[in-house]
């Protein structure tokens, strides 16, 4: 019975999934290349590891581990402030590698795309799996690290793939596979299935990722909810999970965060740069055109421990002088004094389009009305000048202290390290080796 | 006004487009270039579309959206000046080529420099130079490549002599070098950028 295949077609369709090795470690690497086969660990602004490379993680090194024990553990660890300029770019530039083989490529996260390949064997004279090498392999060469791939029928199935063998692999799994990948697989690894979902499915025996695959369709149907069944469907090599081709134009909620060093315990300056969080996320939630009815508040303390509080709001709202009442009250509940603060965040959640927001009767709709303006203005001004350059009266104590004290090395060599006609808000969008020669 | 120089409209036009695209991000509804092109039916629009599409000023992707093509604020190249003004017969959309497309070939294999050593000073590089380099491209002789030779990076030519490979400076004070172990060539130079103000 496990030796039997779940089906007999090897490939109905081709789902690829390309999951870049240790990203932000590996684009320090690229960028600097004699850091290559070294313990690269990115995060140094946070005081905690955002990324390790795999020489890194070899040493023991794990992602959120605080620094002063890095450099207990590995003392020869490179340590650099990230770079989010620079990994932005070389994202793109993968799922851009990726689109010179098809144009169905969904940008599933900053290091992970997903790619239909359905039908492109004629095209690229070969079985899928040359055209997946050929993604690898271009990738390696002119962007200067290495990706893992899964390539099989669906994509829950490819992103098992693409884990089966890290870094550099490259996993294929054809329809008539499927079961020899999911024999081993425990079914809490599987894509999508939670502590919860893994738990109540070992009380019902299934331990395993083929286990569950070979449930009948009744157990299924009975037991789980229909996001489970069609991960159900998926291991089964039924492709449910379409790869969604389009740019990312909505949001459900809207975060922005922001950690300093040293921690501070003053109430100024955390809500000053609570502030600054509400403009950020205001910012980008205009630009999609979107109105928060929800505000999540939420302060971490120097110990790492953290405290948030969700707040409704009456009116769907991104005008941060319209959600300073609410921002207020939420800093008032979670704010306690005497305590060290590392870090602040706010989050938009239940974003909705601006244009389907409903006025109720009392609303002040002329008020509205010229806030909206005055923020088409603010906004054409940061275009123009930066952002920031009209900022509420609130965030401006967070210039009480740098963002980082400290050393330079904090900063990313890009931001200081900029040629003629490039300056701290505008670099040209290239990435810069930083070879000596 | 009939005899208006057609050239000129298609150039506003596109300056209009142009100019929407950096503004908003994005490009224009049908019904927005009405208002850019001054028209008044989306028939005339779709006429014009046409048109820059076959010039390729824009293109389509495959849900028919519009997609900029050489919108990046472009520098027309009007050709060579002998006397007078050049004739509008040159001041086609084909003529146009920005710098971007001009210094990067490879976008995705394109890299940035900043030259700090002397030893290719003979050859124009000087030290504080921005260098575009291409990971891309396969080295050939006589190329500027940035290499890897026995664990030290270098910038140098590149010269093939049969088997043998040798990394030649352009700077008397330097000797070439013929790796010993190991050679990576890490990219090849394509073009240098030195900006005076």
């Amino acid at each position: 019975m496990e030796t039997q295949p779940l089906t007999i077609h090897s490939w109905p369709q081709a789902i690829l999934h390309v999951d870049a090795d240790a990203f932000f470690a590996s684009c320090e690497q690229a960028i600097h290349p004699e850091l290559r086969g070294k313990p690269v660990i990115t995060g140094k602004e946070r005081g905690i590891v955002a990324a390790a490379s795999y020489e890194a993680k070899a040493r023991g090194i794990k992602r959120g581990m605080r620094l002063f024990e890095v450099r207990q553990v590995c003392p020869d660890a490179v340590i650099l402030p990230s770079d989010y300029e620079t990994y932005s770019i070389f994202s793109r530039r993968m799922f851009e590698i990726v689109r010179r083989f098809t144009p169905d490529v969904e940008e599933y996260s900053i290091d992970e795309a997903f790619a239909d390949l359905t039908g492109l064997r004629r095209t690229y004279h070969g079985p899928y799996r040359v055209i997946a090498e050929k993604i690898q392999q271009q990738v390696e060469q002119e962007l200067g690290f290495t990706v893992s791939i899964g390539l099989s029928l669906t994509k829950v199935l490819a992103k098992i793939g693409s884990k089966h063998n890290k870094p550099h692999g490259l996993t294929v799994i054809s329809g008539r596979d499927i079961h020899l990948y999911l024999e081993d697989l425990p079914v809490e690894k599987v894509w999508g299935i939670g502590a919860n979902t893994s738990a109540f499915l070992n009380k019902q025996g299934i331990r395993t990722a083929l286990h569950f695959a070979k449930k009948d369709a009744g157990f299924i149907k009975s037991h789980l909810s229909k996001p489970y069944q069609e991960i159900w469907h998926e291991l089964n090599g039924r492709s449910v999970y379409p790869v969604v081709t389009e740019a990312k134009d909505s949001y459900q909620s809207i975060s922005k965060a922001k950690t300093f060093t040293p921690p501070s315990a003053d109430e100024t300056f955390i809500f000053a740069q609570l502030s600054k969080n509400l403009e950020n996320a205001c910012i980008k939630a205009r630009r999609y055109m979107l109105g928060a009815t929800r505000l999540i508040v939420f302060l971490r303390r120097q110990d790492f421990g953290s405290a948030g509080v969700e707040i409704k709001l009456s009116l769907p709202s991104a005008f941060p002088v319209s959600l300073m009442e609410p921002l207020r009250e939420g800093f008032r509940r979670v704010f306690r004094a005497d305590t060290l603060y590392r870090q602040t965040g706010v989050v938009l959640a239940g974003l909705m389009p601006c244009n389907r927001i409903q006025y109720g009767l009392f609303d002040d709709t002329a008020k509205i009305e010229k806030l909206t303006r005055i923020y088409e203005v603010i906004d054409s001004l940061s275009s123009k000048y930066g952002k920031h350059t009209v900022q509420l009266g609130s965030s401006l104590p967070t210039k009480l202290q740098a963002q980082h004290d400290g050393d330079r090395g904090d900063i990313p060599a890009r931001k200081y390290e900029t040629f003629r006609g490039e300056n701290k808000r505008q670099r040209l969008g290239l990435p810069m080796l930083h070879i000596k020669v | 006004m009939k005899t208006k120089d057609k050239g000129h409209i298609l150039t506003t036009r596109i300056n209009g487009l142009s100019s929407f695209y950096h503004r908003e991000g994005r490009m224009p509804s049908f019904s927005e270039m009405e208002g850019i092109f001054r028209l008044r039916s989306k028939s005339a629009v779709h006429k014009v579309v046409s048109k820059l599409e076959a010039g390729g000023v824009i293109r389509k992707d495959g849900r028919g959206r519009l997609i900029p093509v050489s919108l990046k604020f472009p520098f027309r190249v009007l050709g060579t000046v002998e006397a007078g003004f050049p004739s509008p017969a040159e001041e086609e959309l084909a003529d146009s080529i920005s710098l971007d497309d001009m210094l990067i070939t490879n976008r995705e294999a394109t890299f940035l420099l900043k030259v700090s050593g002397d030893s290719m000073t003979e050859a124009g590089i000087m030290p504080g130079d921005m260098v575009i380099v291409d990971k891309g491209q396969t080295p050939k002789n006589g190329d500027v490549v940035i290499a890897e030779v026995d664990g030290a990076w270098t910038m140098k030519f590149l010269k093939k002599r049969g088997e043998s490979v040798i990394l030649i400076p352009a700077n008397p004070k330097y000797k070439p070098i013929r790796p010993k172990k190991e050679l990576r060539i890490a990219g090849v130079v394509t073009a240098v950028v030195r900006k005076y103000r």
